[in-house]
């Protein structure tokens, strides 16, 4: 047996039960305790007394919103209405989408939009910040007091007043359309309607060239592992990456002609009386008309000359078998007018007519309307070749814009304002990201000879990366969830489009849940790429 | 352990530096130091905190700029061309008191990031070298690791071997064994006496005394930013001629 050790506080069972207790009480691992289930039931409370108003309120909606189809009432039959016509146009659409469609796919639509806004915002956010954080930090005293500037006015400045700024006093201040800004003369059009850019426009062969790239993309993969054998076995270096390229290369190229070839869906109808066989012959037919030696010669007509001359063509809506058409004849200098119908009997008619001399349109369409014609015989659908991806420039046309793609004046400002806004506040995380990064990786690149952007790009960056990405993080979810200020300036992303429901449907309560949902998803989506990524650049340590 | 000496420099002096100047501010750091240094001369510098050792040396490379003088190095003039100061770099070494690795490159590619860079090695010839260098420092068995997993003894083998891989005629020393436990100060000794012994210009900033004895062909003692003696070891040990010198001396040797 061991000796007790001399008594060094009085006996416990000597100490009244309530100092015994406070004891107890006041043992760290008692207290831990106690403050977990106080907390557990806080937590409770405020979930029960918080969901027990949901259940009433719902209760109290339910009678007259949670109704099915066959007049009975069911929680389940919550989301029925959406399937019921939304009855309101959306101003600004990825997809097609018509008064008549059903409150889901009004949603959807709201929910690209608001996607849209949010993944270009982010990738603009983060060229803006970064070259803003950059900046501040330069040696150049112009430069960095111009990004001081930048990030002040803008981080001191509520997010929302920019975007009614940046909507009603810069963008809707624009010249009307027909007197749209075009800087520099570059195919760039500014007005109060949004900004006409060039887009690349995806024709009918689009998928047979695009087959050819995934194509090519394999081909480098087995490149690099038939070289990387090959190495192995010979000791034979071989630059894989090269030869992969050049042979994809090799293969789009290909595919280009391909495609371009067997494109022979678009059609131009012309009456044999017209002596055109093929594209090519309508140069001719314009030299003849206008008694001109050479196309070139035609810069010297006159307007009502040319006018007279101009091949009258109709076409319809929006249809790829007219830009197509047009952008060869821009290419070879002819000149023509353009009549454009919502349907192709309208067309068929004006043609038939003889308003226009041609019709373009695809060569399904052309075959049928080819066959209500009073002779079909005396008409020929000649084929308009076109390669899988051509650049639509936007033009003036009287008094309006045509090709191109267009973005509207509201996602413009939304966009814009998000942009600039979240930019300054990602300029300030990236220049603490370069501030943390000791001075000794500095004068440690610079000793080796690295000239001052090799520093910047492989010592600087990719350290401050690690400093930047976490509250970067935070940036990105909070324009994406920012987007939904767009109401404030009728920009349609999902929150307008689900108010604009609320009031129709008076179904508050669950769109709101969908509403709510649907942010979660989207800033989870962000969060976990966002983590991904910073987990995979993690330093290395002991 | 045998090294690969530097290439062969063609001219006289290496190191020319004339009544060199340096202010912070208002604080006079270097007052007029003057230093010739021959191809292959091992050279220690000594000197109390705050004397300007480390400050000579850094503007040898430009990691500071001198206001006043030249300094020459292997023919070329730091002047603010900077054509001149990314060539003399290239010729530069130095090795620094806190290493400063890449910590998020590994250390191969801590070692093959300026060959490849800067000389426009390939990747392969480039990781060739390192790895000689890595084998000559005693450390190839670490190349695939991260500066954190190494001890400090090893990663300032690390940071020597990073500074041969660009072949450099000279190497500076800035105090490099300052930041190491004292069982560690010996490989990092070892592997400078190899370099001093195999033909480099060496300029070390060092409390080693040691060392200095034993390498050095000049001592050279520096305070409040001036050149006080130049001397051989033996004699600037036994037999000093300036009294700063032996006060200095007398308070490092007494414990």
């Amino acid at each position: 047996m061991t000796q007790t050790p001399a008594a060094p506080s009085p006996e416990p069972q000597a100490m009244p039960l309530w100092r015994r207790l406070l004891g107890y009480i006041f043992d760290v691992r008692v207290l831990g305790v106690l403050g977990q289930i106080g907390f557990i039931l806080l937590v409770v409370f405020a979930v029960r007394s918080i969901s027990s108003n949901f259940a009433d309120n719902a209760q109290r909606l339910g009678e007259s919103q949670f109704i099915c189809r066959d007049g009975s009432f069911s929680y389940r039959c919550a989301y029925d209405f959406m399937e019921s016509e939304s009855g309101f146009d959306i101003s600004d659409t990825m997809i097609d989408h018509t008064n008549t469609d059903p409150y889901w796919r009004t949603f959807y639509v709201g929910v690209l939009n608001t996607l849209k806004v949010a993944i270009f915002g982010v990738i603009l956010t983060t060229l803006l910040g970064t070259v803003m954080g950059v900046a501040r930090l330069s040696d150049n005293w112009l430069i960095s007091k111009i990004a001081l500037w930048y990030v002040e006015l803008m981080r001191n400045t509520p997010l929302l007043i920019q975007i009614f700024f940046i909507y009603f006093g810069v963008i809707l201040t624009a010249p009307e359309l027909n007197e749209a800004l075009q800087p520099l003369g570059l195919p760039l059009f500014i007005s109060r309607r949004g900004l006409n850019f060039p887009s690349l426009q995806f024709t009918s062969s689009s998928a047979i060239w695009i087959a050819f790239l995934v194509l090519g993309i394999i081909q480098i993969q087995v490149t690099s592992v038939i070289l990387g054998r090959r190495e192995e076995r010979t000791g034979q270096p071989s630059n894989r990456l090269q030869t992969g390229l050049i042979a994809f290369m090799l293969i789009a190229g290909l595919g280009w002609f391909v495609s371009s070839a067997v494109s022979d869906s678009q059609g131009l109808l012309v009456t044999k009386a017209s002596r055109i066989r093929e594209l090519g012959d309508m140069d001719k037919l314009m030299l003849q008309r206008t008694g001109a030696n050479h196309l070139d010669d035609l810069a010297a007509f006159s307007e009502e000359e040319l006018d007279a001359a101009a091949f009258q063509i109709c076409a319809l809506d929006d249809s790829s078998s007219e830009t197509n058409l047009t952008r060869q004849l821009r290419k070879m200098d002819i000149p023509y007018r353009i009549r454009r119908y919502e349907v192709p009997d309208k067309a068929a008619d004006n043609y038939a007519s003889g308003k226009c001399e041609m019709f373009v349109a695809s060569k399904t369409i052309l075959a049928a309307e080819r066959s209500t014609l009073e002779s079909p015989s005396s008409h020929l659908i000649i084929s308009v070749k076109e390669a899988p991806i051509v650049w639509s420039l936007p033009a003036r046309e009287g008094l309006n814009l045509v090709g191109g793609g267009r973005m509207r004046p509201e996602f413009v400002a939304l966009l814009l304002a998000l942009v600039l806004f979240y930019g300054s506040n990602l300029a300030e995380i990236v220049r603490a990201g370069i501030l943390a990064i000791s001075k000794g990786q500095n004068e440690a690149a610079r000793a080796l000879g690295l000239t001052e952007g090799q520093r910047l790009q492989l010592i600087v960056l990719p350290q401050a990366l690690r400093v930047i990405i976490p509250p970067g993080i935070g940036v990105a979810l909070s324009l994406a969830k920012d987007t939904s200020l767009g109401i404030a300036i009728g920009f349609p992303d999902m929150y307008a489009v689900s108010y604009t429901t609320m009031n129709q449907s008076g179904r508050v309560l669950q769109l709101f849940v969908l509403i709510m949902l649907m942010y979660m998803l989207i800033s989870l989506a962000f969060s976990v790429l966002l983590n991904w990524y910073n987990e995979k650049i993690k330093l290395v340590e002991r | 352990m045998e090294f690969e000496g530097p290439a062969q420099s063609f001219v006289d002096e290496i190191i020319i530096a004339e009544n060199v100047h340096k202010w912070f501010g208002e604080f006079e750091a270097l007052r007029g130091v003057s230093l010739r240094v021959k191809p292959g001369e091992v050279i220690v510098i000594l000197g109390p905190s705050g004397s300007g050792k480390s400050t000579f040396i850094r503007c040898l490379n430009r990691l500071e700029e001198h206001q006043e003088g030249r300094i020459i190095m292997d023919g070329i003039e730091l002047s603010h061309d900077i054509r001149n100061i990314q060539e003399v770099r290239r010729e530069v070494g130095m090795v620094f008191q806190q290493f400063n690795l890449f910590p998020h490159l590994t250390v191969l590619d801590n070692i093959t990031l300026a060959p490849i860079n800067v000389r426009k090695w390939t990747r392969d010839h480039a990781e060739e070298i390192a790895m000689k260098w890595l084998t000559r420092v005693g450390i190839p068995e670490q190349a695939g690791k991260y500066p954190g997993q190494l001890s400090g003894g090893q990663q300032q083998r690390v940071a020597i071997a990073r500074t041969l891989s660009m072949q450099p005629k000279i190497l500076l020393f800035d105090e490099p064994t300052s930041a190491l436990d004292p069982e560690m100060i010996k490989e990092v000794l070892d592997v400078m006496r190899d370099l001093a012994k195999s033909g480099y210009t060496i300029l070390a900033v060092t409390h080693e005394m040691g060392f200095a004895r034993e390498v050095a062909d000049r001592i050279i003692f520096m305070d409040a930013g001036k050149i006080v003696e130049v001397n051989t070891p033996e004699e600037f040990y036994n037999n000093p001629k300036e009294e700063r010198t032996k006060l200095f001396l007398n308070q490092i040797l007494q414990h």
